[in-house]
């Protein structure tokens, strides 16, 4: 191969520039968040590359803010637990079943990926609202509102993650330790579980991220003091914009991309990628 | 004995189906009563907030918007895109991983964070702007905020992640032996993209194209930050009618369109992506 000719190398150059570009702009805002988040000055939010380096507004973040952090784990470990409830035993049964239909079934588990989460907020709300004068029992503005649709946003990506690695199950196992006398359920529970859980991981993952991550739906169904950490910093960037949400961003940031590499450690980048995005 | 698979499937079934029966019953069902604002309904069954839609240049000219918007979103991503993804699928080093690790990777960080960043970026007073300025360049600060452009540019930024890891997955179903061997063959570099990998990489555009499309057809959070109460898409419309004007059943319709919308465009996708499904076993 001519790997050193001119145009070979001008057109690596090309492409190293291009990937080079469009990775600046993915990254430059998180840049410019952490960095700005570092400058201890008056108008902080304009100041990138930071003048003043400090870490004071991380000392000045609003107890608020925090409140609403903890109710969006709160919300995030609640519905990505039931989300896994939900979509382990419904991968199973796509994936291991064969019945007629089952193209439908499928289609209707992906369903709630078609609807807008503007949408699905409205629909809650709604709902919430025609239980509430049905029974009394307002939904709205209550964390059990907020999990149940966050549940209904998020359970197709563990459906999706879990089938993944369920394709790739290899049945001798089972029928391995079936023959050698295992109970079906006991079979179940320390031959398929164990190699499935990076599949379970990565869904849990995903269905908290959708939780943690969401706007729109918290939206309509958060209020007062029931609001979740991604909705309060849409309001607040909305009506009054204060620099301790570039420090508390900071935080979330380097949070998240800890829980990435872990979940990247534990089911590795293939299942990663394939099971988002996509599908 | 084979175990009954269907029946572990059984109660996810029911209790997802009862999820989305009851929200989308309730919702559709509000979008055929009279708004009384303060979301209260009439009491009869009407179209009255259907034919509104469609006469009211506010909501045509939101659909409008939208679909422009969405249309110009999509377009720009795969421009963009398609060669990043086509780079990092061709490429033999271990670097590939790691550019694809780190997409996934910013496509996991809360999107208001990320606006929060572009919005630093093009505020007036920014880096951006000053170095922009001290080169002459542009004569006034470049914005975002409150602009159409500005809701294309967060948009993109939104869908370019999906949409290199979709574009990657459908570049490595074309062999790098087919590439070769039209080199080998004496074919100049624009000659196999013409007539090798764009032609089989359609079906894979297409099906991106729609796919981002539609995210942006339904995409709220960086429209209503960026648009700062001045670019009215669907989404947009919808929270404003809803949680400002407390108008339920006028919300209800626009969602329904908005839905009816993009479950056509979705329809679509599917039928595309069967064919690729059929190309790629062809391969394979």
């Amino acid at each position: 191969m001519s790997a050193r000719s001119p145009a070979v190398r001008l057109r690596r150059a090309a492409a190293a520039t291009w990937v080079g570009l469009a990775f600046a702009f993915l990254f430059a805002p998180l840049v410019v968040v952490i960095g700005a988040s570092l400058d201890g000055g008056e108008r902080t939010f304009l100041n990138f590359p930071p003048q003043h380096p400090s870490l004071h507004w991380y000392t000045r973040i609003s107890p608020d803010l925090f409140e609403a952090l903890g109710i969006s784990i709160v919300l995030g470990l609640t519905t990505a637990f039931i989300a896994c409830l939900l979509g382990v035993p419904a991968a199973l049964g796509l994936v291991r079943a064969q019945f007629r239909g089952k193209a439908i079934v499928a289609a209707l588990f992906r369903a709630p990926l078609q609807i807008p989460a503007v949408v699905v907020g409205v629909s809650f709300l709604k709902l919430y609202y025609s239980i509430g004068g049905a029974t009394d029992t307002y939904l709205g503005g209550t964390l059990a509102g907020l999990v149940i649709a966050h549940v209904f946003l998020a359970t197709p990506y563990v459906i999706g993650t879990v089938s993944a690695v369920l394709q790739r199950f290899n049945l001798r196992l089972e029928e391995a330790a079936l023959s050698l006398g295992a109970t079906r359920w006991r079979t179940f529970r320390r031959v398929t579980l164990p190699v499935i859980m990076p599949g379970v991981y990565a869904g849990g993952m995903y269905a908290f991220l959708i939780s943690f991550g969401d706007v729109p739906v918290s939206l309509f169904l958060g209020a007062g003091d029931m609001q979740p950490f991604a909705a309060k910093i849409f309001h607040l960037m909305e009506f009054d914009f204060d620099p301790t949400l570039l420090a508390i961003s900071t935080l979330i940031i380097f949070g998240s991309l800890g829980a990435i590499y872990l979940l990247q450690r534990a089911v590795g980048l293939e299942t990663l990628s394939r099971s988002g995005g996509g599908n | 004995m084979k175990a009954r698979w269907q029946l572990v499937l059984l109660p996810s079934l029911l209790l997802s189906m009862l999820l989305l029966a009851a929200s989308q019953f309730a919702f559709l069902r509000g979008s055929f009563f009279k708004d009384l604002r303060l979301g209260r309904l009439g009491a009869d069954l009407t179209i009255e907030n259907y034919v509104r839609f469609f006469t009211d240049s506010l909501y045509l000219d939101s659909l409008l918007l939208t679909v422009r918007l969405s249309a110009t979103v999509a377009l720009l991503t795969l421009v963009i895109g398609y060669p990043v993804a086509y780079i990092l699928a061709r490429m033999r080093s271990r670097w590939s991983l790691v550019l694809l690790a780190a997409i996934i990777a910013a496509s996991f960080i809360t999107i208001v964070i990320k606006v929060l960043g572009l919005i630093i970026i093009f505020s007036s007073g920014g880096t951006l702007n000053r170095l922009l300025l001290a080169s002459g360049l542009i004569a006034k600060p470049l914005t975002i905020m409150g602009q159409t452009s500005g809701v294309v540019v967060g948009l993109m930024h939104f869908t370019m992640g999906f949409a290199v890891l979709l574009l990657y997955g459908v570049v490595r179903t074309i062999p790098r032996s087919l590439e070769e061997a039209a080199e080998v063959h004496g074919a100049p570099r624009w000659r196999v993209f013409q007539r090798i990998i764009i032609p089989l990489s359609l079906p894979g555009i297409a099906v991106t194209f729609l796919i981002v499309f539609n995210l942006c057809m339904g995409a709220f959070t960086s429209a209503a930050l960026i648009g700062g109460g001045k670019v009215f898409t669907l989404p947009v419309l919808i929270q404003q009618t809803v949680i400002m004007q407390t108008r339920y059943a006028m919300g209800a319709t626009i969602s329904v369109v908005l839905m009816v919308v993009t479950l056509l465009i979705n329809a679509l996708s599917v039928v595309l992506m069967a064919r690729l499904d059929r190309r790629k076993t062809a391969v394979a």
